[in-house]
């Protein structure tokens, strides 16, 4: 369960602190997938690195499975994040200097148990449709490859919650569509908490609950 | 997948920014490494130097004076041999060479001159010009056992001139005293040299070869150390070949002769110029000094031609030899006591050559002036009938007062029963130390002094530091770019968990593996540095070693150090690099952004780094602190605080309003602060060693001369004063209106200036006159304790009986490494530093006075070293003249001037190569700069590429540039010319202010053009690029 409860952001300026995230909250539980959507600079962004742990909001809370990951140090923070998140960005972020199986397993570096890490990785590249290129380096595939990479390294460790920014942004229509898919399918098979933040209207069209990130409030879309 | 794995990737996919690191680490290896093995060079070398000098020779046994030849036979593996100073002439061009060692020997030495020969080492021959075939005049001091400066000594003509023709063979170059240098020695036939110098038979010096120390206690005997027992009718004469009794023999004896239940008479016989009384006089005449009794006892024949009775005044007049090299005519009255027999006994008298063999007093040739018209028939009648049979008696407290010498008070002593047994018995009680036959362990000796006076590894370290400095500030760049570079994959991995300590830990692997490799391939440069270093010692810095073989000796353990310094300060350096990990967030991290630093910390940091370096700088001028340590401290924290206020002034945001191309320049600067701040830092470390090293350059205009425009020294030396008329006369030189001498003694040794590579063990002793310690001459640089005349310390006496000696502040430090007021031991005397010269032409010796001198090393006659008031016009005409006047004497002049270029030439190479290294760290800090210009150029091609589009020309372009890298290298002279002037200005002060502005002018402006044009190269790269193609790339 993603518990989300009165979450603020704002940021110092000289002319002031800029309220980019106000009163935000929602509840998601396993299995769940969202869309949130919103105009450029609405702070779609933001909620979502704050729901990864990788920004500290201004207030609020946030829970996920009933931890709070704020409230942990420096060091069970990092480990909440390698067990219980896995992330996609909206360029990818490939290690260029490893190969595709290699990026796949760079999560597992770092965990406490990498028992069966390996054919984890072959199965989720196997998944994304990927196996003939596990030797390969990022450079040499194209952006929607290079984006299954990440989809499978964000579901190398099983997380709880997998967010997403933008995941196809980058992408031709045809790529897109096939990440879109990908992700979808996966996220069901693993029973995550799906959270996408896009601004494609026809993205978060296949998405079951729909939010719209508005003057700092997440107001629902529909479902 | 492992951690190993990643490091493996990451090194091998940043290879360019990677081998920029490990080049960085590797350059600082090399140079440590490098420097440590200049050491190792220097010690190496002077070390096979004493070896292939020395030969197999391990221990020495030398007398100041002869001994049997035959003595070496008692030594296994033992070579006689004569070892004395010379000059030797060239007959045909006058060539002469000073100061050569001169060797007398035969067969056993090796293979040996005969004849008629002379060998020479190649350098003497080379210096003389000589071919095989040529004619050689050598001259050596005339050995006396009579010293000089007593009555009987032989004052002219102190020198033999042998005439001997160059042989074909090159001798081995062989030396007793460690020297860097040449070797200039002849080697002579030892048969011929004996018999020239009228010691047949005899030698100075025994070889020893391998063993232990030879102990000659049981071989010496009494004739060995110049002691005569004569056996007279009821008595025992103990006497010596110099016709003294040093004071120690003396008592020694006595205590022998005590110990065998025998009487002891201690006698000084003495020759007065006359005997007076009742207006008649007796001509030279033997009077003896002996026993307690008061007044004067005449015998009966000087009674009766004195026409004295008990109760007459009777008058002595006689010669004395003074300190001041001069025969003076003293008198002495006494009571007549006593008018005993004439009985011939002519044993009270020592042997005196040219007077006692003589057959009438016409016959004398005694070394002083006689007047023979004052010799009557009745005179020549007693001297036929009774010799040197002593006329008159005094007191021996008396005679002792009047006649003693610093060589002895007695000239013989009486033992009686004759026992046959005191002879052994004393030979057995004599330490022949102490009678002046040492035994040296001459390798020992002079393979300690090879570890050298001067430190080369530790110059070169200090030399090489801020290369070191620039090769490690290029490392931590080219490693924090290469952070920035990867900032969005840190990003990426503390999203995907990492921690933080996790990532810097993959890091600190990195740099781990490209600092051990950098250190690898830094033992390679290592090598490579230390034989350019020891190239340019042989060249170039030739003025430092003064000599051309030295030669590269690597050794582990300084490559070692230099590769694990090489490992330490690398990975230091990259880790102090990725502290600044950790304040941006993933977040930021992954969006490219930078944290802006706190502005208090460096200023807090700057502030008081600024205020410890005014404190040392205030200790320094105030003389609390050492100047040296002063200018590093103050320096250091200088620089520290002006790069930590930058750092301040670049971190804080600035809200300015960009008004134009210089002002976006500046802002641009302030973007990246650290990339900004290295690249000052590495421009202002260089900057501060070269100006501040080009401020201790000596320039010259040193007051060191004390005011005399010349100086000389004697291979023999000079008994008579050239002040007066009668000196002049004696030593044949002629009337020079306004020239003054001022004689010193000189005890040869080690040179104790810079110019000596070798420890001095036993340093070279001055002893000014007393005159001379009046006339303040010379600038100190501190005495202790603090007083307006330091040379009157020389006299003053010290508790616990110390002897106060002066030298010069940088013998003191550099080479002696003593302070002041600190004691050393010398020969079991021990010495104290009280006073210290400030560059003065004394950086070779010790200065002590005279009284001391004499003390001390009374066997040390004459003045070998002078220092001469000669007016400016006529230095050369006064040079050409004494020069002739005084060439039996090997009495060479040199100017003072040239003397102190001598040790400042050694000084200022060390300053050069100072300088030279530092311009090094000064190219690479230009690397730097010129790769940090690049690199932010190319970074900021999208943004050039939109003012381009917006309308900027090309050469907008450039000057926005420009301006950004002149801000950074303007900012770096700044800050390096600002700290040094600071850092050197307790220095400067006490040195008398001198700045050379001009050439440190022409060197700022040097590094300017370097950096301007390092700016323009990295601009024109930048341009050249498609900037509008940018744009359209990601």
């Amino acid at each position: 369960m993603l518990d989300v409860s009165q979450i603020a952001k704002t940021y110092p300026t000289p002319r002031g602190p800029l309220a980019i995230l106000s009163g935000v909250s929602f509840n998601l539980r396993r299995g769940d997938a969202a869309a949130i959507m919103g105009p450029s600079g609405a702070g779609k962004s933001t909620l979502l690195y704050i729901l990864g742990g990788l920004e500290q909001p201004t207030s609020g809370t946030i829970s996920l499975d009933g931890r709070n990951p704020f409230a942990l140090s420096d060091k069970d923070l990092a480990a909440f994040r390698n067990q219980s998140i896995g992330f996609i960005f909206q360029d990818h972020c490939l290690l260029p200097q490893c190969s595709v199986l290699e990026n796949a397993l760079v999560p597992t570096l770092v965990s406490n148990d990498n028992t069966g890490a390996l054919d984890r990785a072959r199965d989720l590249l196997a998944q994304v449709g990927l196996s003939d290129r596990l030797d390969h380096r990022p450079a040499e595939l194209s952006g929607g490859e290079k984006q299954r990479v990440a989809l499978a390294r964000a579901l190398i460790n099983k997380p709880l919650l997998l967010l997403c920014d933008e995941p196809t942004g980058n992408l031709d229509q045809a790529s897109a569509d096939v990440v879109a898919s990908l992700l979808l399918e996966l996220h069901q098979r693993q029973e995550t908490i799906l959270i996408v933040v896009t601004h494609s209207a026809e993205l978060a069209a296949r998405f079951p609950l729909r939010y719209e990130l508005r003057n700092a409030n997440l107001h629902s879309a529909g479902a | 997948m492992r951690i190993s794995t990643l490091l493996a990737r990451n090194l091998a996919w940043y290879w360019r920014t990677n081998l920029a690191v490990l080049l960085g680490v590797a350059t600082a290896a090399a140079v440590l490494g490098g420097a440590l093995l200049v050491g190792d060079a220097v010690r190496a070398s002077l070390r096979d130097l004493v070896l292939a000098r020395l030969g197999n020779t391990d221990y020495v046994i030398a007398r100041n004076g002869f001994f049997r030849e035959d003595l070496a036979a008692s030594f296994p593996s033992a070579t006689p041999i004569v070892s004395i100073d010379g000059m030797v002439v060239h007959q045909t061009s006058g060539r002469r060479a000073l100061s050569v060692q001169i060797y007398g020997v035969d067969p056993r030495f090796g293979p040996a001159p005969e004849g008629q020969q002379i060998l020479l080492t190649a350098a003497l021959a080379a210096e003389l010009g000589a071919k095989p075939g040529d004619a050689l005049l050598v001259r050596v001091e005339k050995p006396s056992a009579i010293p000089l400066e007593s009555l009987h000594g032989r004052k002219e003509d102190v020198g033999k001139t042998i005439r001997l023709t160059l042989g074909t063979a090159t001798p081995r170059e062989f030396s007793l005293n460690p020297q860097q240098g040449d070797v200039r020695a002849a080697f002579v036939p030892l048969t011929l040299l004996e018999k020239q110098l009228g010691e047949i038979g005899k030698v100075n010096t025994i070889l020893v070869a391998g063993g232990p120390l030879p102990d000659p206690r049981g071989a010496v005997t009494l004739e060995d150390l110049g002691i005569k027992i004569r056996t007279l009718p009821s008595s025992l004469s103990l006497e010596t070949d110099s016709t003294l009794i040093p004071d120690a023999l003396a008592e020694r004896a006595t205590v022998t002769a005590n110990s065998l239940g025998l009487t002891t008479e201690p006698v000084l016989t003495y020759l007065a110029n006359g005997i007076r009384a009742n207006g008649r006089e007796i001509p030279y005449s033997v009077v003896t000094a002996l026993g307690t009794e008061d007044g004067i006892t005449l015998n009966q024949w000087a009674a009766h031609d004195l026409n004295a009775k008990p109760g007459d005044t009777v008058t002595l007049d006689y010669y004395v030899w003074k300190s001041d090299g001069r025969l003076h005519t003293d008198s002495a009255q006494f009571p007549l006591a006593r008018i005993v027999p004439t009985a011939s006994d002519q044993t009270y008298a020592p042997e005196y050559p040219g007077i006692s063999e003589s057959n009438s007093l016409h016959d004398w040739d005694p070394p002083f002036p006689i007047d023979l018209h004052r010799v009557r028939p009745a005179d020549e009648q007693y001297w036929k009938q009774y010799r040197t049979t002593p006329k008159a008696f005094i007191a021996l407290a008396r005679g002792q007062q009047l006649w003693g010498t610093r060589f002895g008070k007695l000239t013989s002593i009486r033992i009686s029963p004759p026992l046959p047994s005191f002879a052994p018995a004393l030979r057995a009680a004599l330490d022949p130390a102490q009678m002046g036959l040492a035994v040296i362990p001459v390798k020992a000796r002079s393979l300690a002094a090879s570890q050298g006076a001067t430190d080369f590894g530790e110059y070169f370290v200090y030399f090489s530091f801020f290369l070191m400095v620039s090769a490690l500030l290029l490392t931590g760049l080219f490693f924090k770019l290469g952070i920035e570079q990867r900032m969005r994959e840190i990003g990426v991995l503390r999203a995907l968990g990492f921690s933080i300590s996790k990532i810097r830990t993959v890091f600190l692997l990195e740099g781990a593996a490209l600092s051990i490799a950098g250190a690898m391939l830094g033992l390679a440069g290592a090598l490579a540095y230390g034989e350019v270093m020891v190239i340019g010692l042989r060249t170039w810095w030739i003025g430092a070693v003064g000599t051309r073989l030295i030669s590269l000796h690597p050794s582990i353990a300084s490559l070692a150090t230099g590769a694990l310094a090489g490992i330490a300060t690398g990975l230091a350096t990259i880790a102090w690099t990725l502290r600044k990990l950790e304040p941006v967030t993933p977040r930021g991290l992954l969006a490219g952004e930078q944290k802006r630093h706190s502005v208090k910390r460096p200023l807090l940091v700057g502030i008081v780094a600024a205020l410890l370096a005014f404190i040392l700088l205030g200790a320094a001028l105030a003389r609390v602190l050492d100047q040296a340590a002063a200018f590093f401290g103050a320096g250091t924290l200088l620089l520290i605080a002006a790069l930590c206020l930058q750092s301040a002034a670049l971190n804080r945001r600035s809200s300015a309003f960009i008004g134009g191309l210089i002002s976006l320049a500046l802002r641009n600067a302030a973007y990246r602060p650290g990339r900004s701040i290295l690249c000052i830092a590495q421009i202002a470390c260089a900057t501060f060693l070269i100006v501040s090293v080009d401020a201790f350059r000596q320039t010259g205009d040193s007051a060191g001369t004390g005011g005399y425009r010349l100086m000389a020294e004697s291979n023999l030396p000079l008994i008579h004063d050239p002040n007066s008329p009668a000196g002049r006369d004696a030593l044949n030189i002629p009337p020079l209106e306004g020239v003054q001498f001022v004689p010193f003694r000189l005890r040869p040794g080690d040179d104790v200036s810079c110019l000596n590579l070798y420890q001095p063990r036993n340093p070279r002793i001055l002893a000014p006159p007393a005159a001379f310690l009046n006339s303040a001459h010379f600038a100190f640089q501190d005495s202790v304790p603090h007083t307006a005349n330091p040379w009157l310390s020389l006299d003053a006496p010290l508790p616990g009986g110390a002897v106060p000696a002066i030298a010069d502040a940088n013998s003191i430090t550099y080479v002696l490494h003593l302070k002041l007021g600190e004691d050393f031991t010398l020969n079991q005397t021990r010495f104290r530093i009280v006073a210290a010269l400030q560059d003065s032409l004394f950086q070779s010796e010790l200065l002590i006075s005279e009284k001391n001198f004499l003390r001390l090393f009374p066997d040390v006659e004459g003045y070998r070293f002078f220092l001469l008031d000669v007016p400016l016009q006529r230095t050369q005409q006064v040079t050409g003249t004494l020069e002739e006047a005084l060439s039996d004497y090997g009495f060479d002049i040199q100017s003072t001037e040239a003397r102190l270029a001598g040790f400042h030439k050694v000084e200022n190479t060390y300053l050069s190569t100072f300088r030279s290294l530092g311009a090094l760290g000064l190219v690479l800090g230009t690397v730097g700069l010129a790769a940090i210009l690049l690199r932010n150029v190319l970074e900021r091609r999208r943004e050039l590429a939109l003012l381009r589009a917006v309308g900027y020309r090309p050469s907008h372009l450039a000057a926005i540039v420009l301006a950004e890298n002149m801000l950074l290298l303007l900012l770096g002279l700044a800050t390096g010319t600002g700290c040094a002037l600071l850092a050197i200005a307790p220095a400067v002060s006490s040195r008398g202010g001198q700045f050379p502005v001009a050439s440190l002018s022409l060197l700022l402006a040097a590094v300017l053009a370097t950096g301007i044009g390092a700016s323009q190269a990295a601009t024109r790269a930048a341009l050249r690029s498609p900037l509008l193609a940018a744009l359209r790339s990601e």
